[in-house]
């Protein structure tokens, strides 16, 4: 079929094809935003773009580290349930103290990469699936959630916390959101000039071929699953500035809109295929989509068959972009 | 290096051998569990996710996965129980419903999953979306009541033994039979070890894969009924949850993530070794948090112990 169709259109339509197909999730992004702006100003707004990139820091920074190790051929399950766990951390080792913020941080980051090595070490030295392996881990950090906040929502945010990261610079441009930003960038750069993510794609699209070849695969994927895991931590952090919610099921399912979004972003389950900037694309095209159901005006219960219906559109229609050249 | 213990924890039989170890140990430490009503009650309880988990082994076995499950089940819960207003004379058609709606949910993923060629994970993580809005939709409270055929269903015994243990090993048999026995079930380990090869080799891999989510859907309808005849009403949130403790289920006992290969005996005996663990915590009086972790650390070790390159299924 992608034949025929590459005859009927002329040169120039081919080349717009080419592009189209190999950034397809940013095509499915702009037509997505060019629909919002259609049905509402206010996509037309800064402040209000702004705040979607702020409300998207939360699952974007979790979906940066599970892109990695999507890349390295595994998967992370566990990012929900670390969110949750950090976010609960982060709050009460704070217990309303600006004194006890670097505190509160590091430790929650610890127990982020903690958590992620632990994943990491279990599934570089032993076969298994990691995608049951760390929905396991999902249900121990859980119930480690459940124990240390006795099920309730605990701790007391510093002051100052939440103020400093919805700042908005100029008026516009919330801290949070900024970081958010930042991270990616981070993210897009070291994946593009680091020895370190090269060996993610070249494990991740031939296991075998990379141990033999001499690379420190176990190491490396420990290493991936640690940076999972501390970029859970984050997202933990993140949403508990965002939000100020910090009970044990503050991250429940968003490792599944995470997932959604790496994969809509272009990364396989295979491996060895896909990046960051897909998964910043597809993270902004699930929230444009959910804050569009906001502004039609449907309630909670229509916005959830909405945003089923656009998830599995918007693969639909990048896995379609990507196959028409 | 290993000792004969552990090989055989972590051979293909691992789970069953497992659940032999869990029983054992109740009947000694905990006094409690030996008890009729007690073990009536563990089949009673884990019987529906036994029936999901069935459905899902097979959607595994394909090379697929579905998540939509639970919220179908939550779905199919709250309309049949909304249809029979405890009504007698409509328990045939809340039966036909279940399974209708159940397939019917079951088709439309298999059928968008040829369609769309996205990744089933995705497909299906989409529908649970969408089934969760329509069920809220639907009600956001409690409602109907079920017909008192559903509740003997859920509850009652015939001389002695649970009447969903008698459905359970029903769905089990004619599912085994299905996969063993007849093309289809071989049709389906064939697409699920190599879709291309089967392709190739002849098999209509798009109609195989239809089946394999329209018997995910039936099953999601059985343990519906009886998640159901349990509460007595049409409860909107009955089916959270219950999709990932269904692949929990299917992976500890055998079946493999990547298709091809896995077994409906060993799914049962996961089922049975999480629900009898949940009851020997609940009766030692442990709290419900200390469960959760308690029961993420067994999907853990068990894990460990189950390396898939140990498990040859049939």
């Amino acid at each position: 079929m992608s034949d025929r169709m590459g005859a009927e259109i002329d040169g120039v339509q081919t080349k717009i094809w080419r592009w189209a197909s190999s950034n397809a999730i940013w095509v499915v992004l702009a037509l997505l935003f060019a629909i919002a702006a259609l049905l509402s100003d206010a996509f037309l707004r800064p402040v209000y773009i702004f705040n979607v990139v702020r409300q998207a820091a939360p699952v974007g920074i979790a979906a940066i580290g599970v892109t990695l190790v999507m890349i390295l051929g595994g998967v992370d399950l566990s990012v929900g349930a670390v969110i949750s766990l950090t976010a609960v951390l982060t709050a009460v080792l704070m217990d309303g103290q600006v004194a006890n913020i670097p505190l509160a941080v590091t430790v929650a980051l610890a127990a982020g990469a903690c958590i992620g090595g632990i994943n990491g070490t279990l599934i570089a030295y032993n076969r298994i699936s990691p995608f049951i392996l760390t929905l396991g881990m999902a249900v121990v950090v859980t119930g480690m959630t459940q124990i240390y906040s006795g099920g309730t929502a605990r701790g007391i945010v510093s002051p100052g916390f939440r103020e400093f990261f919805n700042y908005r610079i100029g008026g516009i441009v919330p801290v949070l959101a900024l970081t958010f930003l930042g991270l990616a960038l981070l993210g897009v750069r070291l994946q593009q000039t680091t020895k370190f993510c090269r060996n993610l794609y070249l494990i991740g699209s031939n296991p075998q071929a990379a141990e033999l070849s001499g690379l420190p695969v176990k190491r490396i994927t420990i290493f991936a699953y640690a940076l999972s895991g501390l970029m859970g931590a984050m997202a933990g952090i993140a949403l508990l500035a965002r939000s100020g919610v910090s009970s044990t099921f503050a991250g429940r399912g968003l490792e599944f809109d995470v997932l959604a979004a790496v994969i809509l972003g272009g990364t396989t389950f295979q491996g060895g295929r896909g990046g960051i900037g897909g998964t910043i694309a597809a993270v902004f095209v699930l929230l444009i989509a959910f804050n569009l159901v906001n502004i039609v005006g449907l309630d909670y219960n229509a916005q959830l068959i909405v945003k089923g219906a656009i998830i599995i559109i918007a693969s639909s229609a990048y896995i379609y972009f990507k196959k028409v050249r | 290096m290993r000792s004969p213990f552990t090989s055989l924890l972590s051979s293909k039989y691992g789970i069953i051998v497992l659940l032999g170890l869990t029983v054992l140990f109740a009947f000694i430490f905990v006094p409690e569990f030996g008890t009729v009503n007690n073990l009536t009650n563990i089949a009673i309880q884990s019987a529906p996710l036994a029936i999901l988990a069935i459905g899902q082994t097979v959607v595994i076995i394909a090379g697929l996965i579905d998540l939509s499950v639970g919220m179908l089940l939550g779905l199919i819960v709250v309309i049949i129980a909304d249809l029979m207003q405890g009504e007698s004379s409509m328990t045939v058609v809340a039966i036909l419903a279940a399974l209708g709606l159940g397939g019917g949910v079951g088709m439309i993923n298999g059928l968008l999953n040829n369609l769309l060629r996205i990744h089933p994970l995705i497909l299906t993580f989409g529908m649970l979306s969408i089934l969760q809005g329509l069920i809220f939709v639907y009600t956001d409270r409690s409602v109907g009541q079920v017909s008192s055929e559903f509740s003997w269903m859920a509850n009652g015994t015939v001389i002695g033994v649970p009447f969903a243990i008698i459905l359970l090993m029903f769905v089990a048999l004619l599912t085994s039979f299905l996969l063993y026995k007849t093309r289809l079930g071989a049709h389906i380990f064939a697409v699920g070890g190599g879709e291309e090869q089967a392709r190739r080799a002849g098999i209509m891999t798009g109609r195989v894969k239809i089946w394999a989510f329209i018997i995910s859907g039936v099953s999601a309808g059985v343990a519906g009924m009886l998640v159901a005849g349990r509460l007595g009403t049409g409860y909107p949130n009955a089916g959270v949850g219950y999709e990932l403790d269904a692949i929990v289920a299917v992976v500890l006992g055998g079946t493999s993530l990547a298709g091809g290969r896995g077994s409906i005996l060993g799914t049962i005996a996961a089922v049975f070794v999480l629900g009898v663990a949940s009851n020997i915590l609940n009766l030692m009086e442990i709290s419900s948090f200390v469960q959760i972790f308690v029961k993420g650390l067994i999907v853990v070790i068990a894990i460990l112990l189950n390396q898939p390159k140990r498990i040859i299924a049939s």
